[in-house]
């Protein structure tokens, strides 16, 4: 597999951006300039509860720019559920989550403009094409002239292109879990949330999915990679947090988490 | 519904008569098996209030039935001017819009309600003839379907009065709803089957529009009575007065002559119902696989956020043909019956009642499992809100106004008062809708694909209690602008203010809690589920 780290510097959106900041114009990823220099994703004691059930108690996070972390658990144990907090879908029954140094309580629209989401289901509006989709994050994003460009370059990446224009309830799984990865990856977001991105994706999908992580981290992007696949967890991110019934019960490095013995530890902390 | 994966077929081609008559008894009564577990597990994930609504839902409707075929028999000779031998006449004509009713319904919506939505039932082995049983079962959750049958049964009871013979009659017309239906589902899986084959999109235009001009020229040239009055259905109520005047030998006759329709059409169907479902949907297959010219930036968010919306609805096979259904038919019913522009105040509201069930009831349910991305775009909630307001408002009222426009083919030209009353009843009525409709999107969303033109936007049962809802607000909202239609034209516009006041302040309630995050959250999770 081409290293992740390597392609980030050779394609993207860096191309344009030069002639971009002559005209003053403010492209995907500007905003990079003003990320803050502390955890860009910072999370303390996050509980979220839906009627009786704790679907998420305890949970902290935090994610240096730059950095990756991978959300690991069994079903059920929060992982999609600490995603869409920080997608600004749900809002946190208790605790503190700040995004880019915005707290997503009371400027949730804001985080939302920093954020790029990628929802475990779906993702996909069923009846726009991948190229309104496209257009409509661009227009809400309030993304300059331009941003066809990257659009084009990911739908390319992704194997894409030739379904730009037909509408997504025709795409089959693996095709709709590219495209969320690209809607997420449009607009080069301070924090990139995958959530299930490697779920049923063909290998070119997941090594244009592990570049894409590794160009937003290379750009100085926190990333957040939620996966039941140790192997693909440890390939995305150098960290690794593992979520048991809501809280989580370990963080880990890569290095812990690889291979036979990686896979036994995963095991015990599944439970 | 159909999965493929047959329970009831297919089945070795049998060698005797016997052995196909054991066949089909077999495949007869796993499909009535699977019917009833389908049934017991469609309840048994109710919740909540629903839990109790499907129980109290189906005694509220047998007690109307029962109401229906029992108390206007009770009534004296004449009731309102109007006395049973003038019900007797117009009998036929009213058993025969029970098969037409029916016909539209199973028609429009691809071959029936589903007992369990296709792609829940995918992981089971539900076999077409369950399928078909399962849509003739939900046949009757339709409001449509439920007046025409208590207009049917409250007629035959007060044509032939109290005593012994009125519940002769009602079980003949109950026979006969039940045939109609039948027969009804059985047209509506053979016009489904030559849609899906080659050329059906243009076989099946060419043939409504055939049907369509026939209808205008048995109007145009006053047949249309005469037509009527040799129908079939004439010999039923025929039958009626068989039961009437105690002639109970030619009233059997017939009961098991409908009867035996009934049942032959109940086997048709599932013969069909098998036959569709080895056909693809090319029509929904053509639609999500074309491509579509890319069209200029949106110069706004709420037109990015309204073309979204609008595709949801326009690019969806089931949602344009009930649009386009609902536009035209209320329309032909005004000018077969000539209606005069004194009476078109309630079409506006039947026709926007119509519109909201096709999907506007549950109208987040537009974006499914793309309602969490889209809510994770940093746009306003309220402006996502007014786009989805604006575009369940603007096909409401535009296929409200079709239909006016086709009425008013043969109503002639109207008075400033008339058009004053008919332009208020459309914009109040409209809004109406918008604000229940989107109210109940806000307060119960459902998660459904409506892919399926046979998908409802909520269970069956909750669909009843909508379009009751619905068809009673806006028919008695219509009927005071018919009020006010023969008053100058300032009754009119002061009679507006307050429903749209009303409508107004209920859309802002619903707006306010759609901006409330946690309401906002359940609100997406559900339809994406």
């Amino acid at each position: 597999m081409t290293s992740p780290a390597h392609d980030a510097g050779a394609t993207g959106p860096s191309d344009t951006r030069d002639d971009r900041d002559v005209r003053g114009d403010r492209g995907p990823g500007d905003h990079r300039d003003d990320r803050p220099s502390g955890d860009v994703v910072d999370v303390v004691g996050l509980r979220v509860t839906f009627g009786s059930v704790d679907a998420v108690s305890g949970v902290d996070l935090q994610v240096a720019p730059g950095a990756a972390v991978a959300l690991l658990g069994r079903n059920g144990a929060g992982k999609s559920t600490t995603m869409r907090v920080l997608g600004g879908v749900i809002p946190p029954t208790g605790g503190r989550v700040r995004v880019a140094g915005l707290d997503l309580r009371t400027q949730a629209l804001e985080v939302k403009q920093v954020t790029g989401y990628c929802p475990d289901v779906g993702g996909l509006v069923p009846r726009a094409t991948p190229w309104e989709h496209l257009q409509l994050s661009a227009r809400l994003r309030r993304l300059p002239d331009g941003w066809e460009g990257r659009a084009r370059a990911l739908l390319e990446r992704f194997d894409l292109a030739g379904a730009a224009h037909r509408v997504t309830a025709g795409f089959s799984h693996g095709m709709g879990r590219r495209l969320s990865v690209v809607l997420a990856a449009l607009h080069d977001p301070t924090v990139l949330l995958l959530d299930e991105p490697f779920d049923g994706v063909d290998p070119q999908g997941v090594e244009a999915t592990l570049t894409v992580v590794a160009e937003a981290r290379a750009g100085g992007a926190a990333v957040v990679v939620s996966t039941h696949l140790r192997e693909l967890a440890v390939q995305a991110c150098p960290d690794a947090v593992v979520l048991r019934a809501g809280a989580p019960v370990a963080r880990l490095s890569a290095a812990d988490l690889g291979g036979k013995d990686g896979a036994d530890v995963y095991r015990a902390l599944l439970g | 519904m159909s999965t493929g994966r047959s329970s009831a077929s297919p089945v070795p081609a049998p060698r005797s008569p016997r052995a196909a008559v054991s066949a089909a008894v077999d495949a007869a009564v796993r499909a009535a098996a699977d019917v009833g577990a389908l049934l017991r597990f469609r309840l048994a994930v109710a919740r909540g209030r629903g839990r109790l609504a499907a129980p109290l839902g189906v005694a509220v409707l047998g007690s109307l039935t029962l109401l229906a075929a029992v108390v206007p028999g009770l009534a004296a000779q004449t009731y309102g001017g109007v006395t049973r031998e003038d019900v007797l006449a117009v009998l036929p004509s009213a058993y025969l819009a029970v098969l037409v009713v029916a016909t539209v319904s199973v028609v429009a919506s691809g071959g029936g309600r589903e007992l369990l939505p296709a792609h829940q039932a995918v992981a089971y082995p539900v076999s077409p003839a369950t399928d078909h049983l399962g849509a003739l079962l939900l046949a009757p959750l339709n409001i449509a379907w439920l007046l025409q049958c208590w207009t049917v049964l409250a007629a035959t009871s007060f044509a032939v009065g109290p005593g012994p013979a009125e519940a002769a009659a009602a079980v003949l017309a109950l026979a006969w709803v039940g045939a109609a239906t039948a027969s009804a589902q059985a047209l509506g899986w053979a016009v489904e089957w030559v849609r899906r084959g080659p050329h059906g999109l243009v076989l099946i235009r060419s043939g409504t529009v055939l049907v369509a001009v026939a209808g205008v020229a048995l109007v145009a040239t006053g047949r249309l009575t005469g037509l009527l009055a040799s129908s079939p259905t004439v010999r039923l109520a025929a039958g009626m007065q068989d039961a009437a005047a105690g002639r109970w030998s030619p009233w059997l006759r017939l009961l098991a002559a409908v009867l035996l329709l009934g049942a032959a059409a109940v086997l048709l169907g599932a013969g069909l119902a098998h036959r569709v479902a080895r056909r693809p949907a090319r029509d929904e297959l053509r639609v999500e696989t074309a491509d579509r010219a890319a069209r200029p930036h949106p110069a706004s968010d709420l037109v990015a956020l309204m073309r979204v919306d609008r595709a949801g609805i326009w690019r969806s096979v089931p949602m344009r043909r009930g649009m386009v259904m609902l536009a035209i038919l209320p329309g032909a019913v005004a000018v077969a019956g000539a209606f005069g522009w004194d009476r078109m105040g309630i079409f506006p509201g039947l026709v926007a009642s119509g519109g909201a069930l096709l999907f506007g009831v549950n109208s987040w349910c537009l974006d499914g499992r793309g309602a969490l991305w889209r809510d994770s775009l940093p746009v306003d909630p309220l402006l996502a809100f007014t786009s989805r307001a604006l575009v369940l408002l603007e096909i409401l009222a535009a296929a409200a106004l079709a239909t006016l426009l086709l009425a008013s083919l043969r109503a002639g030209l109207p008075t400033f008062d008339e058009l004053a009353a008919v332009a208020c009843a459309l914009v109040v009525v409209t809004l109406q809708v918008v604000a229940t409709a989107l109210g109940w999107s806000v307060r119960s969303p459902h998660a459904v694909d409506l892919r399926s033109a046979r998908a409802t936007p909520a269970p069956p049962l909750v669909m009843v209690g909508y379009s009751a809802r619905l068809a009673f607000g806006t028919t008695v909202t219509g009927l005071l602008f018919d009020v006010t239609s023969q008053a100058p034209w300032t009754w009119s516009v002061l009679l507006s203010v307050p429903f749209l006041a009303w409508s107004g302040l209920r859309l802002r309630r619903t707006a306010a809690a759609w901006r409330d995050p946690s309401t906002r959250a359940r609100v997406v999770l559900t339809v994406a589920a």
